[in-house]
């Protein structure tokens, strides 16, 4: 199991740094602009703190962009929200479906290994990915607010990519679940699924009717404006994701282990 | 001899296709086993449902006396599977792909597979992206070989390959069976059931007739497939 599991963290060595550095040097990008935009942002903070639901949906009736804080909160929650997100189902939607895809599942498949240890090996493998995704970005992150000469609330902060560590972790799943499925691999599908989970926190948030079931959503948990301006965690949320986890997680082993394998 | 393949009543459907109906087989010790038939014909489903790829509908298998569910990991230590495509990692190097294997294995191989690379002229040093489908199918034989398995399991294993490593291939085999191993060989070629093998079996459209020898002439050969077709 732990040469499979090294394999496995061997392929994705490279599609794993592209990603951390994207992600994470964009983040990195976002909170160096704060400096340069301060000024402006100082006008337009009053502005779009009155946009009604469009405000509460990007966070900014509740924390002022002109400040390091909520600047943070908006633009680089925005860019770790979306581009965690799809890595998390890049990575999660093919981790099984490749060997099929690829027809290296007859090799794989004959050596004297079970394929509960496959998946297992498989997904400790996207499990590592996503700490390792995590760590990086939020290093460069605190990198750039070191730049500024500036400070971050150290809990906030940490809640912050925890929560979005979680929401990984539930992104991932789905896409695990979806990758156990069949011999074919849908990165459209696991991209796609990224995508309608974070419009569905989005578009919730701006229809009045939709906010009672936000919590269905994994991004509800992990929205940056609720955390760094103090909110609670929803508890219902939190639950909801890890079912959602362990679900995802239980029905790719079920699945994997009862169907054919395609040559 | 004892039964190193023990099939009965196997029986496996892909939905309302059929794949294979109540084979049964016994494969001895120390045979060289020819199996042959046209394409479709249910060959590789009953491969694929001894190693587990497949989720046989009714019957049993046993292989080395062990039972080919509950006994998957255990059988699995001692076969050699070669499919017919051979395919590995792309962007892996033959030399990490063979080492791969063995490591799975938990198994030092390195002697073998020098022996085995060295006969069957394997590059070691290219990637396998790199290499064409013969070269593959080298890379294969030595995943399958390198830890001396009990059985081997062949699926069409010299198409691709030039004359001179297939005859390096065949005398492997026999090397390997004259030290103790079973090979079950899949094959579309009448000249190797003929001149390797010591037993074999036909399968047609999803159901296997044992030969009385593997010594059969073009004709009787060709009337297998020619049969097929009318059907």
């Amino acid at each position: 199991m732990r040469t499979i599991f090294t394999k496995e963290m061997k392929l994705n060595i490279k599609s794993l740094l592209i990603w951390s550095l994207a992600v994470g040097g964009l983040g990195l990008i976002c909170v160096l602009m704060y400096r340069s935009m301060e000024g402006d942002v100082k006008e337009m903070a009053d502005a779009f703190s009155n946009m009604g639901a469009f405000s509460d949906a990007f966070g900014m009736s509740t924390l002022s962009i002109a400040t390091l804080k909520g600047f943070f909160a908006t633009e680089v929650g925005t860019v770790h929200g979306l581009g965690s997100g799809m890595f998390a189902a890049l990575i999660a939607i093919g981790i099984l479906s490749k060997e099929e895809e690829g027809h290296t599942g007859e090799f794989l498949f004959s050596l004297p290994v079970s394929r509960t240890k496959v998946i297992a090996a498989k997904g400790l493998s996207v499990l590592i990915a996503l700490i390792v995704f995590t760590v990086i970005c939020g290093v460069l992150y605190l990198i750039g607010v070191k730049m500024l000469g500036e400070t971050i609330p150290g809990d906030e902060f940490m809640r912050f990519m925890a929560s979005q560590f979680l929401m990984n972790l539930e992104v991932a799943s789905i896409c695990f679940a979806i990758s156990s499925l069949s011999g074919k691999n849908r990165i459209g599908l696991g991209i796609g699924t990224a995508m309608v989970l974070y419009f569905y926190d989005v578009v919730g948030r701006v229809v009045p009717d939709l906010k009672d079931y936000l919590f269905f959503g994994p991004y509800s948990y992990a929205n940056a404006s609720e955390i760094f301006s103090g909110a609670e965690a929803d508890a219902k949320a939190l639950a909801v994701g890890v079912i959602v986890i362990f679900a995802g997680i239980a029905g790719a082993f079920w699945q994997y282990n009862r169907r054919d394998l395609a040559g | 001899m004892a039964n190193v393949i023990e099939i009965r009543n196997l029986t496996k459907s892909y939905g309302k296709n059929r794949g294979v109906i109540d084979v049964s087989l016994d494969v001895k010790e120390g045979d060289i086993f020819g199996f042959i038939g046209p394409n479709g014909a249910g060959k590789s489903t009953t491969i694929r449902s001894m190693l587990g790829f497949l989720k046989f509908n009714t019957g049993s298998i046993k292989i080395l006396g062990m039972d080919s569910v509950k006994d998957h990991e255990k059988i699995l230590e001692n076969v050699g599977y070669m499919p017919s495509e051979a395919w590995f990692y792309g962007s892996m190097k033959v030399t990490d792909v063979i080492k791969y294997a063995a490591d799975v294995r938990g198994l030092d191989c390195t002697g073998e597979a020098e022996k085995i690379c060295e006969r069957l002229k394997v590059n070691r040093d290219k990637r396998i992206k790199e290499l064409s489908l013969g070269n593959r199918k080298k890379v294969s034989i030595v995943c399958a070989m390198q830890h001396r398995p009990k059985l081997f399991i062949f699926d069409e294993p010299t198409s691709g390959l030039d004359p001179l490593v297939q005859r390096s291939f065949f005398e492997l085999i026999n090397e390997y069976v004259d030290a103790g191993a079973t090979c079950l060989l899949s094959t579309h070629v009448l000249s190797e059931v003929n001149k390797y093998c010591r037993s074999a079996a036909i399968m047609r459209e999803g159901r296997l007739t044992m030969l009385d020898t593997p010594n059969i002439d073009d004709d009787t050969f060709l009337s297998f497939y020619e049969d097929e077709e009318e059907a």
